[in-house]
């Protein structure tokens, strides 16, 4: 079976020294699936999908990604960690998009993209570029590759920050609250590049404070608060008709 | 109430306009009285030098440019370039030893860089000329080393400069790697970056930019700092007045001789350093050389 584009996941735990910041997680995202992820801040929303990623590790739990145990494998009584190669070799397949974009700012647009293709992969340079160019036309952004990040402004530097992950060829996109950190007029172009995305089938999980995209293009949603999924489902079934009331709450004061 | 406006308002009396008369700066009586003071104390001073013969100027302007001097001035460069170089490098070493997730070698490093700052550089430099009393034989892969025959005065010299700027280097380096944001760590773990790789392409280049101010000012003390060695015989600038005076007894001419050059050094150097702070200094529009303009928001495409 191809689980590629798939998460797995069965009572995650993980805790920040005694605070805990995501209990008993269960999550079952298939190929293609977008999912937004929701909730007040501190809720564990990011840690979820920071775990994904490997840049925090679960304490307990399942997590498979891509149909992998995700940083670990498994022996009969313990998981262990892999190694870094094998490690970084998974995080290939997950592409990462932060909120405040993290470009290089020491690379060119188009050097930021190459970066991962060229310096982990070891592709060839001249395909990369090509490649890289492709990818900057998709986001709407081609003549761009030689601007310095410091050049662009935030919509624009996202927009290849996008670009920047989906060169790695990912099974899976996460972003992490992608544009809470631009200008109210610079969201759409970014929404627009991730709708582009959702369309053409990528598994997406998405933390957003942004209902509208939630409900136009996300298949399902999840709720969170206090590192629990509180409410999951049909996006726009929870977010018309949410039943549990601390989502009520929320959504009532964000829509 | 309407006499006491016009009165506001009188015409000028030398007939300028109000609008372009100059604004000028308060000045306080001490503002005044330190000019004098200032005056007073530079004359009295230069009056005291150029009159007093034994600081003997012409003693001075004969050894200026004298052989041995000269002499010794390279060899002082030469111990600031090797010592700068050899620490630089073994300072980033040590930068990335510290900053290391595996305990033993991130204190290893720590305990190095407390060692080494924590005793005085003349202390260490004395130290290393007699390291053959602690390891008169070194024996490497068989081989048995003279340990009295390899330190001479000057390898005493560089290794002290070389191993106590590689300390203070190494924590120049870790303050310009933990200046380069969180943000740009995760983005090159979540690409899949080793850990050299990602020291390469991201730490470093975005680290430069405050290490390299703070490099130049280390360059600055180490050229001046070398005049410690003259404690072992070796004959750089200090030790070559040293040794002229010990002849001629022209003990004071000589130490401004040597003064003078270290002087002439350290202000060519800050020429240079000063456009170095200038350029790295502007951190909230750092942009790499090649971008010359910003382009703050430009409608992309779509």
């Amino acid at each position: 079976m191809n689980s590629d584009g798939t998460v797995y996941g069965r009572g995650i735990k993980k805790s920040f020294g005694s605070k805990t910041v995501l209990q008993n997680i269960d999550l079952d995202i298939a190929s293609g699936e977008i999912c937004c992820i929701i909730g007040p801040s501190g809720s564990g929303k990011s840690t979820l999908l920071r775990c994904i990623n490997g840049l925090e590790t679960v304490d307990f739990g399942v997590l498979k990604v891509n149909g992998e145990h995700f940083g670990y494998y498994e022996t009969d009584k313990a998981f262990h960690a892999l190694s870094r190669k094998r490690l970084a070799e998974q995080r290939t397949k997950v592409g990462m998009v932060f909120q405040q974009f993290n470009l290089f700012p020491n690379m060119t647009a188009q050097d930021n993209i190459m970066a991962g293709p060229v310096l982990v992969k070891g592709a060839n340079k001249k395909q990369a570029a090509q490649r890289a160019q492709e990818l900057l036309a998709s986001v709407g952004l081609s003549g761009f590759g030689d601007h310095y990040p410091a050049q662009l402004s935030g919509g624009q530097q996202q927009r290849v920050a996008i670009a920047r992950s989906l060169a790695m060829d990912p099974q899976i996109m996460l972003f992490d609250e992608p544009t809470s950190a631009l200008d109210p007029e610079k969201v759409g172009e970014v929404l627009a590049v991730m709708k582009d995305l959702a369309q053409k089938g990528m598994t997406m999980l998405v933390v957003t404070h942004e209902m509208g995209f939630a409900r136009e293009v996300a298949d399902s949603l999840l709720f969170m608060d206090e590192g629990s999924i509180v409410e999951r489902g049909d996006a726009r079934e929870v977010l018309a008709n949410p039943k549990e009331r601390r989502t009520q709450c929320f959504l009532e004061k964000v829509l | 109430m309407a006499q006491l406006i016009t009165k506001g308002i009188d015409p000028p009396m030398d007939g300028m306009d109000p609008a372009l008369k100059p604004r000028l700066r308060r000045r306080s009586v001490f503002e005044y009285a330190s000019w004098v003071v200032c005056i007073l104390v530079t004359l009295g001073i230069l009056a005291s030098v150029i009159t007093n013969p034994n600081f003997q100027w012409d003693v001075v302007a004969k050894y200026f440019t004298h052989e041995s001097i000269l002499r010794g001035l390279v060899l002082t460069i030469v111990l600031t370039v090797v010592s700068m170089g050899l620490g630089t490098l073994l300072g980033l070493i040590l930068a990335i030893m510290r900053s290391s997730t595996i305990k033993p070698i991130a204190a290893m490093s720590g305990l190095y860089i407390t060692f080494f700052r924590g005793t005085p550089v003349l202390v260490q430099l004395i130290f290393w000329f007699n390291i053959a009393a602690l390891y008169p034989n070194l024996s490497i892969a068989g081989t048995s080393i003279d340990v009295n025959a390899l330190i001479t005065p000057l390898t005493a010299a560089v290794i002290g400069l070389t191993l106590n700027e590689a300390a203070y280097m190494a924590e120049i380096i870790r303050g310009g790697f933990s200046s380069v944001g969180k943000g740009q760590i995760e983005a090159a773990d979540s690409l899949g970056m080793s850990a050299g790789m990602k020291m390469r392409k991201v730490i470093i280049p975005q680290a430069m930019p405050s290490i390299i101010p703070a490099t130049g000012n280390q360059l600055i003390g180490m050229f001046k700092e070398t005049s410690l060695v003259s404690v072992l015989g070796v004959a750089e600038l200090l030790q070559s007045a040293q040794l002229i005076y010990a002849r001629t007894c022209e003990t004071i001419p000589l130490l401004i001789v040597a003064s003078l050059w270290y002087l002439v050094m350290t202000l060519l150097l800050s020429y240079p350093q000063s456009r170095l702070e200038a350029r790295y200094s502007r951190s909230t529009s750092r942009l790499p050389r090649k971008a010359k303009t910003v382009v703050q928001s430009q409608e992309g495409g779509r």
